[in-house]
């Protein structure tokens, strides 16, 4: 007899799906580990083509036609130049695309961020390469483009020495309204992270030194005047960037200590004025338990304060099912033909929690109305399903990706 | 893919759907449940039995947790009542949502024979954390053809649960002459004329006749409208009522006050709330764009769900009533009294 707890057939750790159902899966042609970049181009011939950033070497991106979204066809996949450099995150405006790329070390280089024509899916065209390579610097993490005239980028450069290894990236916006010459127009960093600096640098979190840098940083059409960034250790900032040569700090929360850090994506809610901010679980195993998502009350927005937590399976029983379990990336309500929208159903990633969905129409009381768990993927490293990303298209087909081998899911939702 | 979905969620998409299946004592209840099994569609359900030995799953049986619950051979899952049907309802879903058991998508209640339908509905209704992730699907009835005469006249449950299906079904009717099986339909009309009837032995009986007969969102169409609130009511003429049971629907042309309707509703269920058995139906509420949907057992009755807009172009108000001994003019004057409208 078995004990209980392990009702499922054929035993492990089986699908679990609430509201959500599997199209499609696709594991990328055995290199189904996908980082955090994730966005769908409408083609000029029709076709909706998912973008991707691998989590790591030795791929660079993957592009999958998911116009029959139960038969996801890859289009293309490109290779990095070696294997101390990543690509992680893209974005996509009309048929240009973004991709970050951040290397092991200070130094090496490609570290910036590339531009690609992908009008041909098939045949991503370099347009130019932004160098933010550098003695202290490591490249970029992560794009924010949605606009197509800025990107909002999370970068080191190489004027910059930080005060603590740690803290070697910053926000900076880059023109790229001609894209063949992408130009620098504004930055802003924590006070305290940069050698020189005045203010004295900032305290490390006491248990999870994650760093100051900014992870996320989002900042939207209908509110050009703003960026919301998760800056890891540093919490949550708002930033006036009505003079993009001089961010200036509008709003900010610290929860960390006692909370456990990375604060990660920043999503406002602009019409309605509320923040959803992720923090990033990056320990196996509930070490760094809890890593909630927030509702934050941002109407004043000096005075941000959170006002409730998405409801999250029980810690005590997915902590234990391998790798990490917490909150990670979000979908971030991005402008464009194939992107949903909403300031009510939100969408998240919780690695081996999968894909979940909330409903936030009441902002104290968020309410899970679904969720997607992928079975553990063949030959997983952590022995679970790790959820990194997910794309929800404006038909509300949910594209959620794993961090190792999973690749690519396809789900329909039901609620 | 037609139509691009709101940005707000469905509030009954996507919830469970549960259906009860009751009836009399050797009605053929664990036949059809195991029958319905068996089939590929149903092979993540989750089956709420009170004994083990009823469902006979002696060979199904693949892997025992504990003896209230155990895995089936083709994925279902089968778990014993013990004590409260709301507590086995919360358990199942709180394992589900932690991995524990499988991601059952159905939940079927078999209920005892001598089992009055209408708490185990009321439960469904009413409580806060149940109804936000259940929805009743369908109350299917059997009725023995051989028994069942005899029991509709010497106990009140049989009665009850005819009177509350949403589906009927006569079992054994191999084993009686036609003349017989033809006075029992008359009957069963008498007492639930809405309920579609079927003729079955064996538990042989086609999957679509049971499922997907509640409303299950909120941009339901008509046909969707009309298989949950049974045969329309032209069919109900020429039958005699029984004089316990009765079933009869209101319609108002036009649109009421929400305050008026459930000033109505509150008399009645203050009144006369355990004879009022059932209630369900669409009302077109002053100021709505959409149908409210209602829907009630005895005295208690479910949130009301607003639809995105009407099924149809009939935007009259339907109310089906199964009521014991309560009379359709006593509600409809009632309506009529109140002022909300007058009932035709």
């Amino acid at each position: 007899m078995a004990a209980e707890g392990s009702l499922r057939p054929g035993g492990g750790a089986a699908q679990l799906a609430l509201n959500m159902k599997l199209l499609g899966h696709h594991e990328l042609a055995g290199f189904g580990g996908v980082g955090e970049g994730i966005n769908m181009q409408k083609a000029k011939d029709g076709r909706r083509i998912l973008w991707m950033a691998h989590e790591s070497a030795p791929k660079n991106f993957t592009a999958v036609d998911v116009t029959d979204p139960r038969n996801p066809k890859m289009v293309v996949q490109t290779d990095l130049p070696h294997n101390d450099v990543r690509s992680n995150s893209l974005d996509v405006v009309g048929n240009i695309m973004a991709v970050a790329y951040q290397t092991k070390k200070w130094g090496l280089k490609p570290a910036g961020m590339d531009l690609f024509d992908i009008s041909t899916p098939e045949k991503p065209k370099l347009i130019s390469h932004f160098d933010a390579s550098g003695p202290c610097s490591r490249g970029a993490h992560c794009v924010f483009f949605v606009d197509g005239e800025y990107v909002h980028l999370t970068s080191g450069s190489a004027d910059f020495e930080p005060t603590n290894p740690k803290d070697d990236q910053f926000y900076r916006i880059i023109d790229v309204r001609n894209p063949s010459k992408p130009t620098e127009v504004g930055r802003w960093w924590y006070p305290g992270t940069r050698k020189g600096d005045s203010a004295p640098p900032p305290p490390r979190h006491p248990r999870f030194d994650g760093g100051y840098r900014p992870h996320n940083t989002n900042s939207y059409p209908q509110k050009p005047d703003r960026v919301y960034i998760g800056y890891i250790d540093g919490g949550v900032w708002i930033l006036d960037i009505s003079n993009k040569s001089k961010p200036k700090p509008v709003g900010h929360l610290q929860y960390s200590p006692p909370y456990n850090g990375f604060s990660h994506t920043v999503l406002p809610l602009v019409e309605r004025g509320y923040l959803i901010v992720s923090d990033e679980c990056v320990r196996d195993n509930g070490e760094d338990w809890p890593k909630p998502t927030w509702v934050v009350d941002a109407r004043v927005e000096s005075n941000l304060v959170p006002i409730a937590t998405f409801p999250l399976p029980p810690a005590e029983i997915f902590t234990k099912r391998g790798g990490r379990y917490g909150s990670h990336n979000l979908h971030e309500n991005q402008p464009g033909p194939c992107s949903f929208r909403s300031e009510t159903l939100i969408f998240g990633t919780y690695f081996n929690g999968g894909v979940r969905a909330f409903d936030v129409s009441n902002p104290m009381q968020p309410k899970e109305v679904g969720y997607f768990v992928p079975a553990t993927p063949k030959l997983a490293p952590k022995g679970s399903a790790q959820i990194n990303d997910v794309w929800v298209d404006e038909n509300r087909l949910v594209y959620a990706v794993d961090r190792f081998g999973g690749g690519l899911y396809t789900l329909e939702t039901t609620f | 893919m037609t139509e691009s979905p709101a940005a707000t969620r469905d509030a009954l998409a996507g919830l469970i759907p549960v259906s009860i299946v009751t009836g009399f004592l050797g009605a053929g209840k664990t036949t059809l449940v195991n029958r319905l099994l068996k089939r590929p569609e149903m092979n993540r359900v989750a089956v709420i039995v009170n004994e083990l030995g009823e469902i006979g799953v002696d060979n199904e049986l693949i892997e025992f947790s504990s003896e209230q619950m155990m895995l089936l051979n083709n994925g279902c899952l089968c778990c014993v009542l013990r004590g409260d049907l709301q507590e086995t309802l919360r358990d199942l879903f709180i394992k589900r949502r932690n991995g524990e058991i499988i991601d059952y998508d159905r939940v079927v209640i078999e209920t005892t024979g001598l089992a009055d339908p209408a708490p185990v509905m009321q439960t469904l209704l009413t409580d806060s954390m149940l109804r936000d992730q259940y929805r009743l699907d369908c109350v299917v009835t059997l009725v023995d053809a051989v028994n069942a005469p005899g029991q509709l006249t010497q106990f009140s449950e049989p009665l009850k649960q005819v009177a509350l299906a949403d589906r009927l079904i006569i079992t054994k009717t191999d084993l009686i002459e036609k003349q017989p099986l033809a006075a029992l339909t008359e009957r069963l009309r008498e007492i639930n004329p809405r309920a579609p009837l079927r003729n079955v032995t064996n538990g042989e009986i086609e999957l679509a006749f049971l499922v997907d007969v509640g409303l299950r969102r909120t941009h339901a169409d008509l046909e969707e409208v009309e298989r949950w609130l049974g045969a329309d009511e032209e069919h109900e003429h020429g039958h005699r009522h029984d004089e316990s049971v009765q079933t009869f629907t209101l319609r108002f042309e036009q649109p009421m006050s929400w305050a008026g309707f459930t000033q109505c509703m509150d008399v009645l269920t203050a009144l006369r709330g355990p004879d009022l058995l059932r209630v369900k139906g669409l009302v077109n509420v002053e100021g709505k764009s959409g149908p409210m949907v209602v829907q009630g057992v005895q005295h208690l009755f479910h949130p009301p769900l607003e639809l995105d807009a009407w099924p149809g172009t009939d935007h009259s108000t339907r109310l089906v009533f199964i009521t014991r001994g309560i009379p359709r003019q006593v509600v409809a004057d009632l309506f009529s009294a109140i002022g909300a409208v007058g009932a035709r």
